[in-house]
């Protein structure tokens, strides 16, 4: 299936388009870190950071809002008010595109509110789903 | 029985603690609170904890160095490079606490550590200083000196080096603020306010002599070139010099022998000089220490610099001088962003895979895991190169920056590869001021690195989220 990642790099946004039947070099070095992934490729070392994903926003435990990473439309709520999630839970599943994100808790706690519902078109930034600590 | 306490950290403590263990020699590591886990402190048979303000302040606490020494029953220390290194109250105080300094004594440190001094005794030699060369205490006097020997001239620190207290200036019109900055950057690193001011010769090679001192006598072993240099601080150095004949190979070789004898210096040491454009070459400095290119040396000599030291603190004989083979190129890696005028960088080391490759020395000082941190120096390790000729040289030190793999902290190993690939490298144009007129702008990432990153960042459609790359914290792979 054919997807398009975004890709961030020294400020600068790359659309890249794959399938999976991509071949990476061997000696290629793929360094994934909370954030974004390192490659090393014959020298040249970079720092790619998802624009939109289903990856969860950086670890920040304070903030008890999680929000859209990018517009697009509510598929599915897996959460509602009350339920204890763990780090990395999904919490709702985006589309866009034609794809699918998924957007899952920045860290561990006890969700508060559902701030939307399926089939909502949400902008970038909306807020999703409010948390509280554990 | 002799035990050496090293006061410093990063690759050259590993480096200097591999040669220890090489001669059997019992080796004391100190760190500051932070550095608990660096590995320096692996290289080492014992590790003592010295206090200090602020990271950094450790390594510069004498008090609590010789403190670490008394406690470990340390002989001797060795300051390394930077820090304490040309500190002469650091030996003074080494030799009260009846403890041997490996380097110059604390008189041969002032004789020629100190700019002035040692261009006052570079004079009675008869070797030629840069025109000017005066000390100044105001823009005024400073502008005087520009007045005889013409613009451009240097702002310099008298009791510095690496860079900081220092200004190139146009004209006069700039000068009485370069002056004032370059006079507070002199204040605040190194508490020392006084102020040289000389020509600046351009376009000029930058090009040292490696000495050894005896005290009354000195050997040279040959010379580093290093002209290329951004903010004033060496990236890659060679040697030998694709810029110096024969005939000048030897003066620059036998002025330097002739200084070290006469200012009674000991230990090593490396002598100075610009190269102008029409073949005149001016003493510039001395650095009263190892310095971090030693091992350009090392390759092209087949001598150990640390053991020698080791040895002459320790009462033996000079070296005979030795007969240089090949060439040989350093380059360092440096936690920094040459794509935004070389801000250094902080970060994690996420992996670390040095390269290997007949006649690649690497020197490396972190390991994967550690937190590069701001306090420091950038330096996070050296590859150096061995060729027959300057070519191959070139070659295996492209390779191994080529496969070596450091990710997590920005760094400048693709601006360190562009550089060695470019024309002007090539055919040994290298000029002090070759790399601030030949900007660097990183290249886009290649379809490939793209692939390889979209592949990691999206893998098709995750079963559960263990399987997904973000989750995999501390481990990484090799393609695919």
């Amino acid at each position: 299936m054919k997807r398009v990642v975004r890709l961030k790099c020294r400020g600068r946004v790359h659309n890249v388009e794959v399938d999976g039947t991509e071949k990476v070099p061997r000696r290629a070095a793929i360094v994934p870190v909370p954030g974004g992934v390192w490659v090393s490729l014959d020298g040249h070392c970079e720092f790619f950071e998802p624009v939109l994903g289903s990856v969860p926003l950086p670890s920040r435990a304070a903030d008890p809002e999680v929000r859209a990473p990018m517009t697009g439309r509510i598929v599915a709520i897996r959460v509602k008010p009350g339920d204890a999630v763990r780090e990395g839970d999904v919490l709702v599943v985006l589309e866009a595109m034609k794809m699918e994100y998924r957007v899952a808790a920045p860290a561990a706690g006890t969700v508060a509110t559902v701030r939307v519902s399926e089939r909502d078109r949400v902008e970038i930034g909306t807020v999703l789903v409010t948390m509280s600590p554990p | 029985m002799t035990k050496i306490l090293v006061a410093n950290r990063g690759e050259i403590a590993c480096r200097i603690f591999r040669t220890l263990r090489d001669m059997g020699i019992s080796s004391v590591a100190i760190h500051s609170e932070g550095d608990k886990d660096s590995p320096h402190l692996d290289e080492a048979d014992e590790a003592v904890e010295v206090e200090g303000n602020d990271p950094a302040k450790s390594y510069l606490n004498i008090q609590g160095i010789l403190e670490a020494a008394g406690k470990t029953g340390a002989t001797a220390i060795h300051p390394g490079y930077g820090f304490l290194s040309t500190n002469p109250k650091f030996p003074s105080a080494c030799e009260r606490a009846k403890l041997t300094f490996i380097g110059p004594t604390s008189a041969a440190m002032t004789a020629l550590g100190d700019k002035r001094s040692a261009r006052a005794t570079a004079e009675r030699c008869g070797i030629p200083v840069v025109p000017g060369a005066r000390e100044c205490d105001s823009p005024e006097s400073a502008q005087a000196v520009a007045d005889r020997v013409g613009y451009p001239i240097l702002v310099k620190a008298a009791g510095g080096g690496g860079g900081r207290g220092l200004r190139q200036v146009e004209d006069a019109a700039s000068l009485p603020e370069a002056f004032a900055a370059a006079r507070r950057e002199a204040e605040s690193s190194f508490r020392d306010g006084r102020m040289l001011v000389e020509k600046f010769i351009h376009p000029a090679r930058h090009v040292e002599i490696q000495i050894l001192g005896g005290g009354k006598r000195a050997v040279a072993f040959g010379e580093r070139e290093c002209s290329l240099q951004r903010r004033f601080q060496k990236v890659i150095e060679e040697s030998p010099s694709p810029g110096l004949s024969g005939s000048l190979r030897a003066s620059m070789a036998d002025a330097a022998e002739k200084l070290a004898a006469a200012a009674g210096y000991t230990n090593a040491g490396t002598v100075e000089f610009l190269l102008g454009p029409d073949g005149s070459w001016y003493f510039l400095e001395v650095n009263a220490r190892l310095q971090v290119e030693h091992p350009v040396t090392e390759a092209r000599f087949g001598v150990d610099l640390v053991a020698a030291q080791v040895d002459l603190a320790l009462g033996g004989p000079l070296p005979a001088p030795a007969e240089p083979r090949g060439h040989a190129i350093e380059a360092r890696i440096n936690a920094e962003d040459p794509g935004r005028d070389y801000l250094p960088m902080t970060g994690r080391v996420a992996a670390l895979r040095w390269p290997q490759r007949p006649d690649l020395r690497v020197d490396g000082g972190i390991r994967e895991g550690q937190e590069v941190l701001p306090w420091f120096d950038p330096l996070l390790g050296k590859i150096i190169a061995w060729g027959h000729d300057r070519e191959w040289a070139r070659r295996r030190l492209l390779g191994g920056l080529r496969d070596l793999v450091l990710a997590g902290v920005p760094t400048n190993q693709r601006f360190l590869i562009d550089t060695l690939e470019s024309e002007f490298f090539i055919q040994g144009e290298t000029f002090t001021t070759t790399l601030e007129s030949h900007s660097w702008t990183p290249p886009e990432p290649s379809k490939e690195m793209l692939v390889a990153a979209a592949t990691a960042a999206a893998p098709p459609a995750p079963k559960s989220k263990s399987a997904s790359p973000w989750r995999a914290r501390g481990s990484w792979r090799m393609g695919s």
